[in-house]
């Protein structure tokens, strides 16, 4: 088992309930991989700093995961053909950090 | 209109780095700020760290003017892809 951290970005024009059932989605395929997910993160809908198919916003999610590497491998097969989505990001880490949240603003203001 | 105002600030330091008239501290000032004891730990994440250490163009500045060591510039370096990469920076 290996430790992942995911990060996604889904598109500006997406209401709140579909990027909850983007995260649903994704979480789904990790766990039917036999994978655990330790956290997710949802930073919210941030300024990109420049523009990705004609989007100058984008919906953040982040996930820290626990699985093998198949499972990856699979997880960004599916998000390749997602046409809600313009980019993923997986790093392998050694530990995860927790306690240090570096978007948490943007959470903020949305409550 | 926010970032305008970011990248100006960023100017502003990068260009104390560079220039040659500079206070005789802080050109020869060897010590890397991102190893030992309390430093910052980098990330794709910790934007604020990583846009220290961009010039206002975007590029990333070499070890010369930054004065870390190699094997945190390293590090340095492949964060700032990956921040390029999510469109942070």
């Amino acid at each position: 088992m290996n430790l992942y951290e995911h990060t996604i970005i889904a598109r500006q024009d997406i209401s709140p309930t579909q990027v909850k059932q983007i995260q649903d989605k994704y979480e789904k395929i990790i766990e039917k991989l036999k994978g655990n997910i330790v956290k997710t993160e949802n930073w919210g809908l941030m300024q990109l700093s420049y523009l990705i198919k004609k989007n100058k916003k984008g919906n953040y999610i982040h996930f820290k995961i626990e699985c093998d590497g198949p499972a990856i491998s699979e997880l960004e097969k599916s998000e390749k053909i997602d046409k809600n989505l313009l980019r993923y990001l997986t790093v392998k880490v050694k530990k995860f950090d927790l306690e240090t949240n570096y978007f948490s603003k943007y959470d903020e203001k949305k409550q | 209109m926010v970032k305008k105002s970011n990248k100006k600030k960023s100017n502003q330091s990068n260009f104390s780095k560079l220039s040659i008239f500079q206070n005789q501290k802080f050109r020869f000032k060897r010590k890397c700020p991102l190893s030992g004891k309390g430093a910052p730990t980098i990330d794709y994440k910790n934007i604020k760290l990583l846009k220290k250490y961009i010039s206002e163009n975007g590029k990333i500045l070499p070890t010369r003017i930054t004065s870390i060591s190699q094997r945190k510039q390293r590090e340095l370096a492949t964060s700032i892809k990956r921040a390029r990469n999510l469109a942070l920076l």
